[in-house]
């Protein structure tokens, strides 16, 4: 991971990604396959923000998705009711996110393993099943399982609705690139190194004068808080959202494929996992949806087996040892 | 002022008496060994002052102030570092990276706790191994990744756990000139250890302990003559008598 920055051939093939990524709207004009990758980015984007807590912290968290759906119903709600607008509303439901997962992280950050991910679980579903039992909170229109519409607007950049896929996909395309920073300024920080040493062994990490629970409710914040940025993105661009779309458990579920067999821990691991598996997942679902319906998720099912058992760090590592070696032949030559 | 006092402390599991109204004293840098039969309550007793779990009864104090029942986080930002009996690196990661990782107790900047881990590994020779991960390592050399990393927080004194269990006799004799050079550099040292070679040669002051209770103390030459350490260590047969 260090060597990314590090290198002069890595900075020009980084520069050639983030080029590529920049023109591909200007290139492709087909909206289902801008929609493809626009879900790609979007995903990679939530695994990325996943990851901070199930990457670095050591714990599964499978309950994510509850922070999608606190960010998508706070900046809607917001809108609806009050005319704020969603880019307003997006900064509160992140920051609701981050409190709501301070208050869900300091009792389950104690546990470990399975336990602490059927306690995040159990949250995630709890908040399903509540929102969808609701009609109003206060002077609040919640809708319960008939969800929220947002009414079309047209362009309009304060009301966070645009014509085009090409404005949605730059949205998440730089807040994918945030994360990624974020995640990289982090992993080269105190907070994690703090982080890797508490996910590892806690007792040593303590013996070396670091608060774990601490750094690890820390961590949780901040990935609830991206984690909700990304719900009111999903809400804004399909502008009408029911519980089981962002607050069940396929979404929390998803996210953990994908960063398990992308690679937990790592900046790379989320990004390869949601460009190996969104993909596939559509055309499956394009293909023999019709025939097999939830073939998708048989197939995911068996490339996290084949993952685990010859790469149980996930995708990135044969694949930046590919690269590495690529690198080499060239500057060989 | 004596750098740690512990006063009449116990630990009780349930109705098991681990620690019995132990009592010890340490100076300042000076080496104290802790030795005893397995089972004594060495490591409980490690493990209260360290603060894994809070003593039954009694008082640790530290530096004048009282860590009884304080987190372990606490205790080694006040200066009192450990090493694990049973080693516990982070075994994914680099030696330096697992050295960086203490020595951030001192340091929010990671240029400089990668320095001060560097200059921690050049101590203890093992500046070779810097970029080998932490799984890689053969046991002695993860006994002494374990000194790195408790030394990279600069504690004023060190807790270890035996550091030489499981050592071979000519690591041992570099283990020994290691914690030599450490209270050289003005570390105050309380090691636990039941390599009699290495106490014998290193400790100022022993305290036994056998069932949990404190059976005999005093400079390693009176306690090599203790008719009681002698009873606990081999049985009453090997008492000489002295009437």
């Amino acid at each position: 991971m260090k060597a990314l920055a590090d290198s002069k051939a890595n900075k020009y093939f980084l520069a050639a990604v983030l080029l590529i990524a920049v023109l591909i709207p200007q290139v492709i004009t087909s909206p289902s396959i801008m929609q493809i990758l626009i879900l790609t980015l979007f995903y990679a984007y939530l695994t990325s923000s996943w990851n901070l807590v199930g990457g670095f912290a050591g714990v599964l968290p499978l309950g994510h998705s509850a922070f999608i759906g606190i960010g998508a119903y706070t900046s809607t709600i917001l809108y609806l009711h009050y005319g704020l607008s969603p880019w307003f509303g997006m900064l509160a439901g992140g920051v609701l996110a981050a409190v709501i997962g301070v208050i869900i992280g300091i009792p389950t950050l104690k546990l470990r393993g399975a336990y602490f991910a059927l306690a995040t679980m159990a949250f995630g579903e709890g908040l399903r099943v509540l929102v969808e039992n609701v009609d109003t909170i206060g002077p609040l229109k919640v809708n319960g399982p008939r969800g929220l519409l947002i009414n079309l607007t047209g362009n309009s950049f304060i009301d966070y609705q645009f014509t085009s896929k090409a404005s949605y996909y730059y949205i998440i395309l730089a807040l994918l690139l945030i994360i990624l920073l974020i995640t990289w300024l982090l992993m080269r920080s105190k907070i994690g190194y703090y982080l890797s040493a508490g996910g590892e062994d806690p007792e040593a990490a303590a013996a070396l004068g670091i608060n774990v629970p601490r750094y690890k409710v820390m961590a949780m914040a901040i990935s609830c808080f991206f984690t909700a940025l990304a719900g009111t993105f999903y809400a804004q661009m399909f502008l009408y959202f029911y519980p089981k779309s962002i607050l069940g458990l396929d979404m929390s579920f998803e996210i953990a494929f994908i960063a398990l067999i992308g690679g937990r821990g790592t900046i790379l691991g989320p990004v390869l996992g949601a460009l190996l598996l969104r993909p596939l997942n559509e055309f499956t679902r394009i293909y023999l949806g019709g025939i097999l319906p939830g073939m998708h998720l048989v197939i995911f099912g068996l490339i996290l087996i084949l993952v685990m058992i010859f790469q149980p760090r996930g995708i990135q590592e044969p694949l930046t040892r590919l690269y590495r070696r690529i690198l080499y032949r060239i500057k060989g030559s | 002022m004596a750098l740690l006092k512990v006063e009449n402390v116990f630990k009780r599991f349930g109705g098991l008496v681990a620690v019995n109204d132990v009592s010890l004293t340490v100076e300042e840098n000076q080496i104290i060994g802790i030795i005893g039969p397995n089972g004594a309550g060495k490591t409980t007793l490690f493990n209260c002052i360290a603060g894994a779990f809070p003593p039954s009864e009694g008082k640790i104090v530290f530096e004048g102030s009282e860590i009884g029942g304080k987190k372990p986080h606490q205790i080694c930002t006040l200066g009192l570092s450990r090493t694990f009996q049973v080693v516990k690196p982070f075994a994914s990661k680099t030696v330096l990276y697992n050295v960086t990782v203490g020595a951030f107790a001192k340091t929010n900047r990671r240029v400089e706790a990668e320095a001060k881990a560097i200059k921690v590994l050049e101590f203890l020779q093992m500046d070779d191994k810097r970029d080998v991960f932490a799984k890689n390592l053969t046991l002695p050399e993860r006994k002494r990744l374990e000194l790195a990393r408790a030394l990279a927080t600069e504690p004023t004194m060190l807790l270890l756990d035996e550091v030489m269990a499981g050592l071979r006799f000519s690591e041992i004799e570099v283990m020994i000139e290691l914690l030599k050079k450490i209270r050289a550099a003005g570390v105050t040292l309380v090691i636990v250890e039941h390599i009699m070679q290495a106490i014998m040669a290193l400790s100022d002051h022993i305290y036994v302990l056998n069932f949990g209770g404190l059976i005999a103390q005093g400079s390693p030459a009176e306690i090599a003559q203790n008719q009681e350490v002698i009873k606990a260590y081999l049985g009453d047969d090997y008492v000489t008598v002295e009437d």
